[in-house]
This record gives structure tokens, sequence and C-alpha cells, in this order.
């Protein structure tokens, strides 16, 4: 990324230019539906995309803005739309791309509403999908079809925790003229900016670490202006005339910015997932402090892996920083500062130990979230992927006794305490 | 549109609109490395307020096919060759940085074309650093990452936007990246070698305007001034706290002072 700011000074600073009226050093929560025009020309040139501002905060905001522009410092981007939640960021990513009879090829192993999306809603709306595993990267070349308009994945695979290596899937990609997208929720820029790493366009969970506080749900699409839509005729919606703008040429009037700006102006003007100011307020307090989080989160990540590893009570565990962990390679080669703060592992005893430990533990919460402050455990065979069939279970690579830890900020003597004590309870089961 | 020039395909933003000749188009020159995309703004304001608009990408830039051209008089040359194949008697010229110098050469050698000449952030010379001409060479995506990180002022360095969201120093990188490579080194290497500057503002007659940067590092404010003193431009406009990038990081300031210089006739 261009820019003479690194990665802490664009989390507290990046977006935002205190007005000179007030001089508010906070980011003000612009709480509001609309915004005055100064005249009508003003309010036409508006409509028309000459000049910068906002018309209806469905479409824009002030805060929002400040959100979506340092998430796409953050991420070297060139520009980005936030959204009311990651899944209406993934959302307006696809509308942006895809027509009934167009194809995506994803991984197979993703959050359990991404799979749902993709197999159950937009099929139904003729779009298909075909799930390949996100370490086989020849079964991403296999699958992608003269209709594909993108190749989806996670780059930390949720729950199952597979990497999927984006540089070496990218190039398969845009090799074959179809772009990357990337959910990288659980890696954020501060572990991996996928941009500058074989990805096209990013979307993220704001929920989960970019907030870290557990207070506001939100999501984002950043565009990497790195991918050339007019290399074929596979793009219609941003290299053909454009409905909803003058019939306007996306592609040809906006250059690398074409895929954002139909985000913009069909995904929030036509549908509206837009993110409430006060929401962007709060995700922006939680960007502040990201650096320093994820390096926290990290340092007792590693603290957590050596303790399930050692302790009797765990069966197994999983994470991609463990030797053992079959992208090992991939995730140290893509993420040196480490691959994420959630864990897997299974207890011993089977699923009703691992409800056992889940039931009593007292520091950690049980809720179905990732990402937080908070030490947050959970059982996703009966809950976050329950809606799961068993063949679509095993294709995601989960199994009964599979616990979720998404490892927190807390002084980590007390999480094992409080680890240790919850196994001591579950082995009694 | 795009238009076949000589084999070549051209590919020219007319702001958004149909273009529909009308009187004397204003006619957007972009600079070193840059394109059409370089005005989108402006072309969009002039476009939508019943100008015609023409802001083309010169060969190997944008979407433009064709190998880039290697003198400020070729490029003035093709401008005049693009004019003659879309039937444009005169224009109206907005020349930014390289742009600018083309602008001069134009207004200078083929005066009849050119009725109004206002010059963006630029100079009568634009000397390129000889790291700069090498990276461009050798090194292209460091050279344009350097361009764009001095052609920003604080609007691009603090990643703050007009257009919400959007993001200056990354959209410019992504910009000149999409351009045929050696179309910037052949762009510097242009600007090095064009000398007639002075002697060109001293024979120009048509009215003439300044838009300058305080704050630009590419082509400083003091240079800007000497030309208006050789244009004889009492027209100068100064964008406080504006960095080389003018159009886009200041789109107002910079189309509040365009309008009123153009004729519609």
């Amino acid at each position: 990324m261009t820019g003479d700011y690194k990665f802490n000074t664009l989390s507290l600073h990046a977006g935002f230019t205190p007005d000179e009226r007030h001089g508010s050093a906070a980011v003000p929560i612009h709480q509001t539906t609309s915004y005055v025009f100064k005249d009508t020309e003003h309010a036409a040139a508006l409509y028309n995309l000459e000049v910068g501002g906002h018309l209806y905060s469905r479409i824009s905001n002030p805060t929002v803005a400040v959100l979506e522009q340092r998430v796409a410092a953050l991420d070297g981007g060139i520009g980005a739309v936030a959204t009311s939640s990651g899944m209406a960021a993934l959302f307006v990513t696809v509308l942006a791309l895809c027509s009934a009879g167009d194809h995506i090829v994803s991984s197979s192993q993703m959050y359990g509403a991404n799979i749902n999306l993709f197999q159950h809603t937009l099929s139904r709306y003729g779009i298909e999908t075909t799930f390949v595993a996100p370490n086989d990267p020849d079964a991403f070349a296999a699958a992608i079809q003269t209709n594909t308009k993108m190749v989806f994945g996670e780059v930390i695979g949720n729950p199952g925790l597979d990497i999927m290596d984006i540089t070496v899937i990218g190039k398969i990609a845009n090799d074959a003229g179809v772009p990357l997208v990337i959910d990288a929720t659980f890696n954020t820029p501060y572990l991996l900016k996928p941009l500058q790493n074989g990805a096209n366009i990013v979307i993220h969970s704001l929920t989960k670490w970019m907030g870290g506080h557990g207070i506001a749900l939100g999501g984002i699409v950043v565009d990497g202006g790195n991918f050339d839509w007019g290399q074929n005729k596979r793009f219609p919606t941003l290299t053909e005339s454009h409905f909803g703008f003058q019939g306007v040429n996306l592609y040809e009037e906006f250059g690398p910015a074409a895929f954002i700006t139909r985000v913009r102006t069909e995904g929030m003007y036509n549908v509206g997932p837009c993110l409430s100011p006060t929401n962007a307020f709060h995700l922006i307090q939680g960007i502040e402090t990201l650096g320093l989080r994820m390096e926290r989160h990290m340092s007792n990540t590693k603290k957590m892996l050596d303790f399930l590893l050692q302790h009797e009570g765990i069966s197994w565990v999983k994470h991609p920083t463990l030797p053992d962990h079959p992208d090992y390679d991939v995730a140290k080669r893509l993420m040196p500062k480490g691959a994420g703060s959630v864990i897997a592992c299974g207890v011993k005893g089977g699923r009703e130990a691992g409800q056992a430990f889940i039931e009593n533990v007292k520091v950690a919460s049980h809720l179905a979230n990732v990402g937080d402050a908070k030490t947050l455990v959970i059982h996703p065979g009966s809950t976050t992927q329950s809606h799961l069939s068993p063949e679509a279970m095993k294709l995601a690579g989960l199994t009964d006794d599979m616990l979720r830890i998404s490892v927190g900020l807390e002084d980590f003597e007390d999480l094992q305490a409080d680890f240790e004590q919850a196994l001591r309870s579950a082995a009694k089961i | 549109m795009k238009i076949n020039l000589n084999g070549e395909i051209v590919f020219a933003s007319t702001g958004g609109r149909n273009f529909e000749l009308k009187g004397k188009p204003i006619w957007f020159i972009h600079g070193s490395g840059q394109s059409h995309l370089s005005f989108m703004l402006q072309g969009r304001f002039f476009a939508n307020r019943g100008w015609s608009v023409i802001a083309a990408d010169m060969p190997s830039h944008g979407l433009s096919s064709g190998i880039p051209l290697d003198t400020i008089e070729a490029m003035s040359d093709w401008h005049i060759a693009l004019m003659d194949s879309l039937g444009v008697e005169k224009v109206q010229i907005v020349g930014h940085s390289q742009g600018g110098l083309i602008g001069l050469d134009l207004a200078h050698r083929y005066a009849d074309r050119v009725s109004r000449l206002s010059l963006v952030a630029t100079a009568l010379s634009i000397p390129v650093n000889d790291n700069l001409i090498d990276m461009a060479k050798n090194k292209e995506p460091v050279a344009i990452k350097a361009m764009m990180d001095w052609g920003h002022g604080s609007e691009g360095h603090s990643h703050d936007h007009t257009m919400p969201g959007q993001n200056h120093l990354n959209y410019g990188v992504q910009m000149m990246t999409a351009n045929k490579s050696g179309a910037l080194h052949a762009d510097l290497q242009a600007c090095v070698d064009y000398v007639n500057g002075p002697s060109a503002a001293a024979m120009i007659t048509c009215p003439t305007q300044l838009i300058l940067g305080q704050k630009d590092k590419m082509t400083p404010l003091k240079f800007g001034l000497k030309s208006a003193e050789a244009l004889k431009t009492v027209n100068v406009t100064i964008v406080e706290n504006a960095g080389h990038m003018l159009p886009s990081e200041h789109p107002e300031e910079v189309n509040r002072a365009l309008r009123p210089f153009f004729t519609k006739s």
C-alpha cells in the first residue's frame, strides 16, 4: 500500500479530518438520515456523482465514511462500503457481480451462513455455487466455468481453521479472468492484507476482531481496484450501461472503482443494508486499538495452545500455527505474525464432555461470536453449524466433539485457571 | 467513447454524457502516467452543465491502445489528430501537470485550435528527478507509489476523501498501474526533454488561467507563479493546502475556478 503512515497510526487517524468549525477530536456521530443541500445545483451534482458528499444515510453517511476510509487504508484498498453486517457485505458483493445464470466457486469450509447463502438462497435466484476444499488449488481451477463471476473463501476457515492459499488461488482465479473475493474476518489486516497477496476484493465482519468489543454489528466490502473488469465480457454489471446511474458504463467512468461504485449505487441504493452511524462510531473506537489487541490475541493464543496441548483432558487441538496442521507452511508464509486467535479442539469424552466444559467455564463466555476482547467458547455442531446436514458437516471438516475457542485478552493465568476447572468438571461426565 | 485513430483505439471520456459537439469542447489533457480518470469529477461537472467534454487517454494510457508517445510535441500532434477525427475545430484546454506542457505547446504551435488554456498544477518546464526516471524505467511499481506519495496533499495522506469511502492514494496507484508498462517512463522523459515552455508561453495569445496547489511538491507553487508572469496571466487561483493531484483532491475548488473561465459559445 502507498502511504507514509504505518498500521497503528492509520488505525487511529486514517479517514478523518476534524472539521474546522467544531474541531471535534473524536469522530462525531452524524445521527441523521439526510443532508441539507446548498441549492438545487448542489443537489443535482450529488446525484450525478460529480461532487463528493452525502445524500441520504442509506447510501452514505459521514461517520460511516470515516470507518470505510479507515478500513480501506488499513487493507490497502481503493475504496470501501460499510454494511449492517458481514453477511450483508457478502450479499452486496454477489449482487454487484452476479446475475441469474451465473456461477460462484467457493471454499467448502466456511461460516455456516456463508454456505447457506450460496447453497440455498442464491440458488433460488439462479446463481449456482460449486464448493471445493480451500486447500486444493487444483479443485478451484477445475471448478471455474465460463459463467463463473467470483472465487470466494475465508483465509482462515470458520470453524475448521483450514487455510486458503490466497496467493496461489488468486493467481488461478485471475488467470481465468475471475476475481478472488476473500472473507478476511479471522485474520484482519493486522495479520494479513489479502489485497496485496492475491485477492481483489475483501469483506470483513467488523463485528469480530475489527470492533473487538462485541457491542456493534457491522460489515464492509473493500475494493482492491486491482482487477481489470474490462479484460473480457464476463462482467456486464460493470462494463455495460448501469441502469441506476444514467446508463453510465462504470468501468469506463470510474476505472478501478467500478466495482465499489456499483456496490454503493446498487447494493446500498436499491437494497439498503446500511450501517448505523452509531455502530460505525463504536467500530471506529475498536479499530483504534486493533494492532494492540491483535498482538495480545496472538500471545494469549500461543499460551492457550501450549496449555491445551499438554492437558490430559483434551483429545486433539487444531490451529494453523501447530506443525501438525496440514496448512502449517501456508499459514506461516501468509501470516507470520500469527494465524488468528480461534482454536478448535476436542474434549475427551465427546459431545457430552464438551457440553459440560462449556457449561462450567466462568471467565469465558458461551455465545455465538468470535473475535471479542473476551474469551468465547461454543460447540459449533449444536449451534453455529447445526443447520448443516451431516454431509455438509463432513465437507466442512467438522466433528461432533469439536469446541471452538476464541481466545480473548484476559490475563492468561485467569483463563488457564478457568479452563482447568471446567475441564475437571468435564472429566467427571 | 472509443475512436479509431490511425488504426489504434482511443478511449475518451465524455463526462458520462453522450458526446455532442456544441461550441468549443472542454478538452482535458492528463498528466504523466495518468488517464482520463484524473479528470473524472471535472468531466462529469461540465458535461452535466451542457458543455461538450473530451478527456482522452493518450496511447498506452487508460483504455487506449498504441505505443507511448515520447515527446511533448508528438503528444500535441496526437491531440490535433484526435480533434480532426472528431471534427473539432477549436477547444478550451485544461492541462494537468504534463498535460499543461502539452497545452502550452498546442496553444503555441496550433494557436488557431485553442481558444482558452487552463493550466492546473504545472509549470513552464517540469524537470524530473533522475532517480524517478530510473525507477519508472526499471521499477515502475516503485515509481508509481512514489509519485502518488509525493503527488497527494493532506487529503490523500489522511486517507480522507470527498467521495465517501474512497482512497486517493490507493486509487491513484491502481489507476497508474492500469496503464501499459513503459507509459510512465516515456511521459517523464518527455517532460524532461521539453525545453520550449518559456518560448511557447511568450507567444501564446489566447486567454490563460493557472490553478495551482499551495503545497504542490511535484510542480512547486513558485514555478507555477513564474509561469503566470511569463504568460501574463492575471487569472491565477491558488488552492490552499493542496498538493499536485488537485483535480481529484480538491474537485470543487478546481471546478469553481474553471467554470467562469470557459465559454459555451
